[in-house]
């Protein structure tokens, strides 16, 4: 498979890397841009794991092409913090222990990153919701829904 | 033996190793940047019993990127040896247990669909998945079987010819003949004939597996997410021929194990071996549908109990007869959690005089069994709870009081249970109040009403539990006082989401008087330390009291490198708050300055513990569920429970384990099953749409309560094990709940999970299934 060079918009920065045109989003960020942070827990979109902003929204990163979105802006869990601090919402999971083993804490954080931008003060139906399409084995999800549940009372 | 203090405490809910897991930079083993690293795949069998009688490897020798094809021939030849298993049991014939010998790669006959017969490994890892896609293998099919009824069945297929039986080991306890006589002579029995089913643990992170080799040393250095780093050492050394002094096994964070990532799987020797031979670092990752076939599954047991009583319905005897399904393979300590360790609290939390057990470890042809969360407790404790609810149906007795009839009161402890194990300290009955109390027991029929006007059924179920945690029992732990300001705290335990770095900071921290962000905690590198890893829930209580035992020690050598400094007799010196000082005097050297004066900058303190008495963490789990009679659908609707754990150092970490396991158990009764095809032993469950793990919004929230007013006996934290009792609770309190829902229409017991469709017949039908 021929390689081309694709210009990917992640966490504000630019970056230039020779993919495969095939190449998956979720394989572009672990081994050419080294962002770890995004996980693969699946073989193909039944986890979350890998969940990232594309242009705000949700994206499995395991069922994007990283071709398809060239220009888009590209948020993963490295781009959160600001100048080292953690965001509110990585703040409200440290203080209400919504991660346990760490392992779908990025893709679950970026899911319910997604949900807090278009509905600020979700219920916890509504937090349910949006992060079923997001696995977890340790916490039962109870302490993953009072971190967000926290994290959107704080907010204005 | 417990101390008044309760050892860091003060640090509340918020953990250290928090921020790297909330930001992106966990050190999981896929994460590591592996220079020149090569990468494997492996090829497994589809078949569930096949001789593999000629590999052609020549086309994926010419694949591509490939840089070397094997097969278990190669491996053999090469002097690779099986992987062990513990010894111990004997087979129904009284001689040794026997398994058919596991090498990384089968090298005559695949034993189950996924068992690795061969392996590629090329410059990426989907150059190797290409290329294992040429190596053609011909296989001769064989007989088969899977499930652990029919293979102790007459006329059963042997999923090993030659050992000319399928029960690889067998356990009884108890005497056979009082217990007939008990029998023979209650008022009263009550059976039950029950499949605890088959699980796959599935931890998010799937297993990984890095091998490098030295060439210069003769060293392997074998990084992987595994609970027990020691043990799986020893088990690749001995896989690989070599002392365990020449492989090294390095962890880093792990992404949830749930006993799965305990032991050897064939991956982790394997990797080792192709490092030498590829003159290359070598990387495995397991797919999801790796992990379906080749990780070990949980569970799968088929359980007859009996439960004798008198005609106050008072316990007299219990008699279970088990058959564990162990898979193609004895597991490192397969048969350790249906014969050993879940047997040991068969008999739950009521005094029950007298118990015969009889248990078969069987082989078939599926992947191993080992443990998941709970091993053999959840399915121990499933089938009392499960019985003790049918005995209150058929005796019209209130599920409540037949168990305060029955429960152990406080008064009798310590009390030694019908299995011969003795429990140390617990007041079942005010624990089993308190979690009615907390469940809103008394407010049920209300509720019913409500759910009935909206068409929908309701019911109710509790379980009490007993657990049994411990494991190894001795643990070590260093110490390590720096001149820089820290302390590194080196255990053979292994964090994996349990939030041992900050509770053994907290405690190392409080001994020594110190801010438990100066504390690191070292774990998961056998060429730092060694022990007995993370398992059986012993962690805290075992690992937690060495790091205590440890702390306390540093004070003493610090004591005696204080008396050089002060020039004082070490009895003089006093010792507070990160300070030494002459007592009675403002001569004082701080510990790290202290740390700063020795020749390598630091001193060390040390400490083995070893105890005597498990612990024995007990509780009651109360669980609501609406059905909707027109889909069948079950939902659980709320769940409380009252745990006692003994002390909690930190309430909040306590709450998430036993969220966790809720959940797990949860799924057990509601919604996951692994099955294999009855006839092909085909894999019917290989991927998360076939394999339901609960999400977000198939559960409720959980009401817990927590009960100290029992501290543990055994160890100086007073704490029990706390990382495997929501699994244990919850699959009979949902199914307890589930058939007192339907118990209008004659359900006695229905197998987990839960399936919407048979309860959807049993409603449509108005009767029960069979
Ligand atoms: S890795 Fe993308 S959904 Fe599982
Ligand atoms: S914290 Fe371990 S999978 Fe969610």
């Amino acid at each position: 498979m021929p390689k081309r060079l694709l210009t990917l918009a992640v966490n504000g920065r630019r970056h230039e890397i020779a993919a495969d045109g095939h190449a998956l989003l979720v394989d572009v960020l672990r081994d050419a841009l080294g962002l770890t942070g995004t996980k693969q827990g699946c073989d193909g979109g039944e986890c979350g794991a890998c969940t990232v902003l594309v242009d705000g929204a949700p994206r499995l990163a395991c069922l994007t092409l990283a071709a398809s979105v060239e220009g888009r802006a590209i948020e993963t869990i490295e781009g959160l913090a600001r100048s080292g601090r953690m965001s509110a919402l990585q703040q409200a999971f440290h203080e209400r222990l919504g991660t346990q083993c760490g392992f779908c804490t990025p893709g679950m954080i970026m899911a319910a990153e997604a949900l807090l931008r278009r509905t600020p003060h979700p219920d916890e139906a509504e937090i349910r919701e949006a992060l079923a399409g997001n696995l977890c084995r340790c916490t039962g999800y109870v302490k993953i829904i009072e971190s967000v549940r926290a994290a959107a009372e704080a907010r204005p | 033996m417990t101390e008044p203090t309760r050892y860091g405490r003060a640090q509340g809910g918020a953990r250290k190793e928090d921020e790297r897991f909330l930001t992106g930079r966990g050190r999981y083993a896929d994460d590591l940047a592996v220079p020149g690293a090569a990468h494997a795949a492996i090829v497994r069998s589809p078949h569930a019993r096949a001789r593999t009688a000629a590999i052609d490897v020549a086309a994926a020798r010419a694949a591509p990127g490939v840089i070397g094809v094997f097969t278990g021939a190669d491996l053999v030849a090469a002097g690779v040896k099986p992987l062990p298993f513990v010894p111990g049991f004997v087979g129904e014939d009284g001689r040794p247990a026997r398994s058919p010998a596991r090498y990384p790669l089968t090298p005559d006959v695949a034993r189950f669909v996924g068992d690795p017969v061969a392996v590629v490994v090329a410059e990426t890892a989907e150059a190797a998945r290409d290329a294992a896609e040429l190596v053609a293998v011909d296989y001769e099919p064989l007989d088969a079987v899977v499930d652990v009824r029919r293979a102790l069945g007459p006329a059963a297929v042997l999923a090993e010819p030659d050992f000319g039986t399928n029960v690889a080991a067998f356990h009884a306890i108890g005497d056979a003949v009082r217990v007939d006589e008990a029998f023979a002579s209650a008022a009263h029995v009550a059976r039950i004939d029950l499949v605890n089913n088959r699980l796959v643990p599935n931890p998010i992170e799937p297993r990984v597996c890095v091998g490098e080799y030295d060439t210069a040393s003769g060293r392997y250095v074998v990084r992987l997410p595994t609970q027990t780093a020691q043990s799986t050492r020893n088990s690749i050394a001995a896989s690989l021929g070599v002392a365990p002094e020449r492989v090294r096994v390095i962890v880093g964070d792990i992404g949830g194990g749930f006993g799965m990532k305990t032991f050897i799987h064939p991956e982790d020797a394997l990797v080792a071996w192709l490092a030498k031979a590829c003159g290359r670092p070598v990387k495995w990752r397991a797919d999801r549908s790796e992990s379906f076939l080749g990780d070990t599954h949980g569970r799968d047991q088929w359980v007859q109990a009996e439960l004798a009583l008198d005609r106050a319905g008072r316990f007299l005897a219990l008699r279970v007869r088990l058959a564990a399904n162990m898979g193609a393979y004895l597991a490192f300590i397969g048969p350790v959690v249906p014969l050993r360790a879940g047997v040991r609290v068969s008999t739950g939390g009521y005094d029950i005089p007298l118990f015969r057990f009889e248990g078969r470890a069987v082989l078939t042809n599926t992947a191993p069994v080992c443990a998941y969360r709970g091993a053999g407790r959840p399915e121990a404790i499933y089938a009392i709870e499960r019985l003790v609810d049918v005995a209150a149906r058929e005796l019209g007795i209130d599920p409540v009081e037949l168990r305060r009839r029955n429960l152990v009161p406080r008064s009798a402890m310590p009390y030694r249970n019908g299995v011969g194990e003795t429990y140390d300290v617990g007041d079942f009955a005010a624990v089993l109040d308190r979690a009615l109390a907390a469940a809103d027991w008394s407010g049920f029929d209300a509720r019913r009403a409500a759910s009935r006007a909206t068409g929908r059924l309701r019911g109710r179920g509790l379980a009490f539990y007993v657990e049994w945690t411990g494991g190894e029992m001795t643990e070590r732990a260093v110490v390590e006082v720096h001149g820089d300001g820290r302390v590194v705290l080196l255990s053979g335990t292994q964090n994996m989401g349990q939030g041992l770095e900050t509770s053994y900071a907290g405690i190392v921290a409080e001994a020594l008087g110190i801010d438990p962000a100066r504390v690191e905690v070292v774990q998961g590198d056998t060429d730092r330390v060694l022990g007995s890893g993370s398992v059986a829930s012993r962690s805290l209580f075992v690992g937690g009291s060495a790091a205590l035992a440890g702390g306390k020690d540093a004070i003493e050598k610090g004591r005696a490198l204080a008396a050089d400094a002060l020039e004082a007799a070490p009895r003089d010196i006093e010792y507070a708050a990160g300070r030494f000082c002459i007592a009675g005097t403002d001569r004082a050297i701080g510990l790290f300055d202290l740390a700063a004066r020795q020749p390598e900058r630091r001193f060390l303190g040390e400490a083995t513990v070893t105890f005597t008495m498990p612990s024995w963490p007990n509780g009651c789990h109360v669980c609501e569920v609406e059905i909707d009679p027109e889909t069948g659908e079950v939902r659980v609707d709320r769940y409380s429970a009252v745990d006692d754990v003994g002390r909690r150092l930190n309430p909040a970490i306590v709450a998430g384990q036993v969220h966790g396991g809720i959940a797990q158990g949860i799924g057990q009764a509601l919604l996951e099953a692994c099955r294999y095809d009855a006839d092909s032993g085909q894999l019917l469950t290989g991927t998360f749409q076939d394999y339901a793990l609960p999400r977000a919004d198939d559960l409720p929230a959980f009401a817990l309560g927590a009960f100290e007013d029992e501290p543990a006996s055994g160890n100086p934290l007073g704490t029990k094990g706390v990382g495997e009792v929501g699994a244990v609770a919850a699959p009979p309190a949902v199914v307890n709940a589930v058939v007192d829902a339907l118990a209008e229409f004659g359900v006695k017991h229905l197998d987990m999970p839960v399936r919407a469709e048979d309860v959807w017949r049993i409603v449509a039908g108005g009767r029960a299934p069979r």
